[in-house]
């Protein structure tokens, strides 16, 4: 029972941390991104089972954390009101070449790191662009002018 | 009134091209009904850092604190942390000084000291140990007058070992009480 109570409180932790740092601290992986990640799974995995090295307590601890995806999902799935409270949603940055630096601001992304995600997807000027959405994922999607 | 037309829902006509599908212009351009979410995450987050902040304060374990009893025949004084964490390793540290000679120093700790907990070692070794009333019983020995004897002993917390209760301390000299320390211990999951 222990070890459950360990799933879901960890659970519920991680989730509302991920919803609140900003999605695009989740999504890009920079070197020391990916560091403080391996960290931040160390972490919970010390306070999740502690010295429990039992093949029953992993059972318990994947299988709680199994059920409770399922039903964040289900439940995102079912109710569209929650969807944004469960999901995000997702916020414009650029219209018609031009960055809306307030959407930009109040997510932390920086023009040139707008630029940087553009050149990722063979985009060379934000001139090119006709929307830029920031997703839900924290990855954010370009959508070309029709002449470009 | 342009602005307003331009944040018609998806699909709505926008400059040269019309939104992506599923993407509300009102919403999820011009953020209208979203000006709370921003606060909200901003107030989780200070949530979130409000943890590491109180354990700084020593919220959560396991800075040690005295805890002392003085009477005309000695000073029993008790250094070990109030505020635990499952799987922490700590220490118990018993201070006695004699103000007269003790013949034989007992040290009796409740059961709050052992439930739940590993007893790794006790430094010096008592010359006997047993249970009195159930409560944990160390015989010390003879202490001189103006004199300190000092026992250590190291626990790790059992992980499953969560809640609050009582942590008492006595010091004997043969079967009379000269001193006792109360603590109330707290251990965190």
């Amino acid at each position: 029972m222990d070890l459950a109570i360990r799933a879901l409180v960890l659970y519920a932790f991680v989730f509302i941390l991920t919803r609140v740092v900003g999605r695009r601290e989740l999504s890009s992986l920079q070197p020391f991104d990916l560091i403080l990640l391996i960290v931040l799974g160390d972490s919970i995995q010390q306070g999740l089972t502690q010295d429990d090295y039992s093949i029953t307590g992993a059972l318990i601890v994947v299988g709680t954390i199994a059920v409770l995806q399922v039903a964040t999902s289900y439940v995102s799935f079912r109710v569209p009101l929650l969807r944004p409270v469960l999901d995000g949603q997702p916020i414009v940055v650029v219209e018609d070449g031009k960055p809306i630096q307030k959407n930009l601001h109040r997510e932390r992304i920086s023009v040139e790191e707008l630029t940087e995600e553009m050149r990722l997807q063979q985009i060379a000027s934000i001139e090119e662009v006709q929307w830029a959405v920031l997703e839900t994922s924290g990855a954010i999607s370009f959508i070309k002018k029709t002449d470009s | 009134m342009i602005v307003e037309e331009r944040s018609l829902r998806a699909g709505a006509e926008s400059g040269p091209v019309a939104a992506p599908d599923q993407i509300d212009l009102g919403r999820d351009r011009d953020l209208r009904g979203r000006g709370k979410d921003v606060w909200i995450r901003r107030s989780l987050m200070a949530l979130v850092a409000v943890v590491p902040i109180l354990g700084l304060f020593n919220l959560f374990g396991q800075r040690p604190t005295t805890s002392k009893a003085a009477v005309p025949a000695a000073t029993l004084s008790v250094y070990a942390p109030t505020r635990l964490r499952g799987g922490l390793l700590w220490q118990g540290r018993f201070h006695i000084t004699a103000h007269r000679e003790i013949k034989n120093a007992i040290l009796v700790l409740s059961t709050g000291w052992a439930e739940g907990m590993s007893i790794n070692t006790i430094e010096p070794s008592p010359t006997g140990e047993a249970s009195k009333n159930g409560k944990l019983e160390f015989t010390l020995g003879h202490i001189p007058r103006d004199r300190s004897f000092i026992l250590y002993m190291q626990f790790q917390v059992n992980p499953t070992n969560v809640g609050h209760r009582s942590r008492s301390t006595w010091l004997y000299d043969g079967e009379t009480e000269l001193a006792a320390v109360h603590q109330k211990v707290t251990i965190f999951p």
